[in-house]
């Protein structure tokens, strides 16, 4: 039987030891605690937060990839937490990860067309000679160029490694990527490439997503559901455009109110988020983020906050947010472009169609060729 | 630590209004690297008012930060080599200076941001010494005095506890906070001009939220100008005054930000726009750059961004377009601008 969710996480937790060496104490880090949630089959969902909230510790417990303190993961109903070793490498194959910085994922030693038939040496019963035209096949897909087989990754630019780490993803035929902060190594002009292959590949393979980020503009324009993670929970979850035009959670509002505005003028008036980040060592009793919260009152410090449901799938960990009005995000409001500027920009995307972006970020770069059309 | 929120200043730095004689001119500044075929840098010029903040923006590579390094004359000579050009800094020209004339500029009428503080700190002196260092390098300060001062850059650049952090080492700190600090002491000197270098990309959102609005104030009350290198056009729209557009080390469009923003011409300058999430749009797909940079041994003769370009004509490949000015001091090197009237509706 098939359910619709994909992944489902029960109370997951996981706790890092840290120091207890010569100097000092040793210290527990509460990368993420009691986590539940679930992806469901098909979506593009979204992990975002900053800087040690747990979102990268979240994604590898998700597949297993380290092992949770407590708690369970269910991948199509089967709990991966209770796997064996045996059966959990039979499911590897489902279950890809794309790293943020594709060159260290590499081995610089091997071909691309070596590090591509890896995974299909293992995942599949393919012959040698199968194996090279599947590799061929997938070069393509991702927008390089059969010949590329023969290179090694230092011969390649940052976007075409991104690329051959997706190739490598793809080729055990995976139901569900994990991509951790996939394109935020990479220049923009490039990580809009990669965004648009990541979404055709989606497509095409019928595959399940989910994008960790610290990009918001990235996380708003990729996915169908957010969870807002902040000091190792997750504090709010909803429908992407829900989230984005009602933030309920106070941190999602101050999240929101920091992206950078998309005019000039756009960002006067709005409220910053003060303070850093509490260590993950030592979190604050209660809501973790009543320490920075302007809505907090003497309650907060002393009782967390459940993530309770909200109405319209959503839910949201915090006392009030019944009673907190969310902030004019006047940030996200519609540009001031000209009518000239609005027309170039159309021409632009006439002049630059293609059937799929290629990956001519190429090492062998093509003058004559204007437009992406290798 | 208790919850509190800083509201903004609003546009009060847009009442300095430009000085007459810019700060910082530069003119013509071309760079060739030793024994690269092409200019690393070619032929960029721009000026900053006082109190004004000036944004160069651009990709990886795009020359950037070379140019902010040629300025403060801390390219290695054997490798970089100065073809042309010249860079006045209040009437003088910086790349002819000697090198004791620059070094009692540099950190003193002149200071530098750079992306990483942790790198630019060092770690075995407390963060009050280091601010207090390069207090007495150009003042004729004791320790006591140079400590105060450091003290009250700390409470200006609104660092939590003061008196507290400036006996602290760097790796005690938080990104911000190195920040913070690095901010505090190029400001300690009362500079005219600021270069700062990517300031807040190594900083979360809501952080870097802060740094912007810090730096924005701390503009607004000293009048200092800001060159500010970034690849985020997000951060441009926050800080800007002016923008520099640089491709392959050439400035291909610069303008007031909202020229830039709502009137952009150069099709670098609307690829590079449509590709980012937060200004092509939140559905849809993204409108991407083809290919790559060329390198300096395969750079056209003509437009840099020739091989890219998707209207690209017989004369942008061979001829060099000049930086021709539309009303509002907006400057485009381009000879397809502007596009709507020079380029057919469909494409063939």
């Amino acid at each position: 039987m098939m359910s619709d969710m994909i992944i489902e996480t029960r109370d997951l937790i996981r706790h890092f030891k840290s120091g207890g060496g010569l100097f000092g104490k040793a210290t527990t880090i509460h990368a993420v605690d009691r986590v539940t949630l679930s992806v469901r089959r098909g979506e593009t969902f979204a992990i975002v937060g900053e800087s040690g909230c747990g979102k990268s510790t979240l994604a590898r417990l998700l597949l297993r990839l380290i092992e949770p303190t407590a708690g369970q993961v269910f991948y199509d109903g089967k709990e991966l937490t209770a796997a064996s070793p045996r059966e959990l490498r039979a499911l590897r194959g489902e279950l890809q990860f794309i790293f943020q910085d594709p060159y260290s994922s590499l081995n610089p030693r091997m071909t691309v067309g070596a590090l591509i038939a890896e995974p299909l040496q293992v995942h599949t019963q393919m012959k040698s000679e199968e194996r090279k035209t599947a590799v061929r096949g997938l070069l393509r897909k991702v927008g390089l160029r059969p010949e590329h087989a023969d290179r090694y990754p230092h011969e390649f630019s940052g976007g075409q490694r991104q690329r051959i780490g997706i190739a490598r993803a793809l080729a055990s035929g995976p139901k569900l990527l994990i991509g951790d902060e996939p394109v935020s190594a990479l220049d923009v002009s490039v990580q809009a490439q990669i965004i648009n292959l990541v979404e055709d590949l989606k497509q095409e393979f019928g595959l399940t997503l989910i994008i960790i980020a610290h990009d918001l503009a990235v996380i708003r324009h990729m996915s169908d559901r957010v969870a807002v993670m902040y000091l190792g929970e997750v504090v709010e979850l909803a429908e992407t455009e829900a989230l984005f035009s009602r933030p309920l959670h106070p941190y999602t509002q101050a999240l929101l109110q920091a992206i950078p505005a998309p005019a000039p003028g756009a960002a006067r008036g709005r409220q910053v988020l003060a303070g850093d980040i509490p260590s993950p060592a030592a979190p604050p009793d209660g809501c973790r983020f009543h320490t920075r919260c302007q809505h907090a009152t003497e309650l907060c410090g002393r009782m967390k906050p459940p993530l309770g449901d909200a109405g319209e799938g959503r839910s949201v960990a915090c006392h009030y947010w019944r009673e907190i009005t969310p902030p004019p995000l006047d940030t996200l409001t519609a540009s001031t472009r000209s009518n000239s500027a609005q027309q170039r920009f159309e021409l632009y995307r006439r002049y630059t169609k293609t059937p799929r972006d290629q990956g001519s970020d190429a090492v062998t770069h093509n003058n004559a060729a204007p437009a992406g059309g290798i | 630590m208790r919850a509190e929120t800083a509201e903004r200043e609003g546009s009060a730095r847009r009442a300095v209004p430009a000085a007459a004689a810019p700060v910082l001119q530069v003119s013509n500044l071309s760079i060739r690297f030793a024994a690269q075929p092409a200019d690393m840098i070619d032929d960029v010029s721009f000026a900053i008012g006082s109190g004004r903040t000036l944004c160069l923006v651009g990709e990886s590579g795009c020359g950037k930060s070379v140019t902010s390094l040629a300025i403060m004359g801390l390219l290695p000579q054997r490798v970089a080599q100065i073809q042309g050009g010249t860079a006045r800094f209040l009437g003088e020209d910086l790349l002819s200076m000697g090198r004791a004339a620059l070094e009692a500029k540099r950190g003193n009428e002149i200071a530098m941001i750079f992306q990483e503080p942790m790198t630019s700190l060092n770690p075995v002196f407390t963060v009050g010494e280091q601010v207090a260092e390069s207090v007495r390098r150009h003042r004729k300060y004791g320790r006591t005095e140079a400590r105060e001062r450091a003290l009250e850059m700390f409470r200006r650049v609104r660092i939590p506890a003061p008196e507290k952090r400036l006996d602290e080492y760097p790796h005690q700190l938080s990104g911000g906070m190195r920040q913070r600090v690095m901010i505090a002491m190029a400001l300690a000197n009362d500079p005219v001009l600021l270069i700062a270098d990517e300031p807040t990309t190594a900083l979360d959102a809501t952080i870097q939220a802060q740094i912007l609005d810090l730096i924005r104030d701390l503009q607004a009350e000293t009048g200092t100008a800001l060159l500010l290198i970034t690849h985020d056009f997000g951060v441009v729209a926050e800080i800007a005054d002016d923008v520099a557009v640089m491709y392959a080390g050439h400035v291909v469009e610069h303008g007031p930000v909202e020229a830039i923003f709502n009137d952009p011409q150069h099709p670098y300058t609307l690829g590079l726009m449509g590709s980012m999430p937060a200004l092509g749009g939140h559905t849809g797909r993204l409108m991407t750059i083809a290919g790559s940079v060329p390198p300096a041994d395969a750079m056209p003769a003509g437009c840099r961004f020739s091989t890219r370009c998707p209207f690209v004509v017989e004369k942008c490949r061979s001829e060099r377009p000049p930086t021709r000015l539309m009303p509002g001091g907006h400057g485009v090197a381009c000879f397809r601008a502007p596009l709507e009237l020079n380029v057919r509706a469909q494409p063939q």
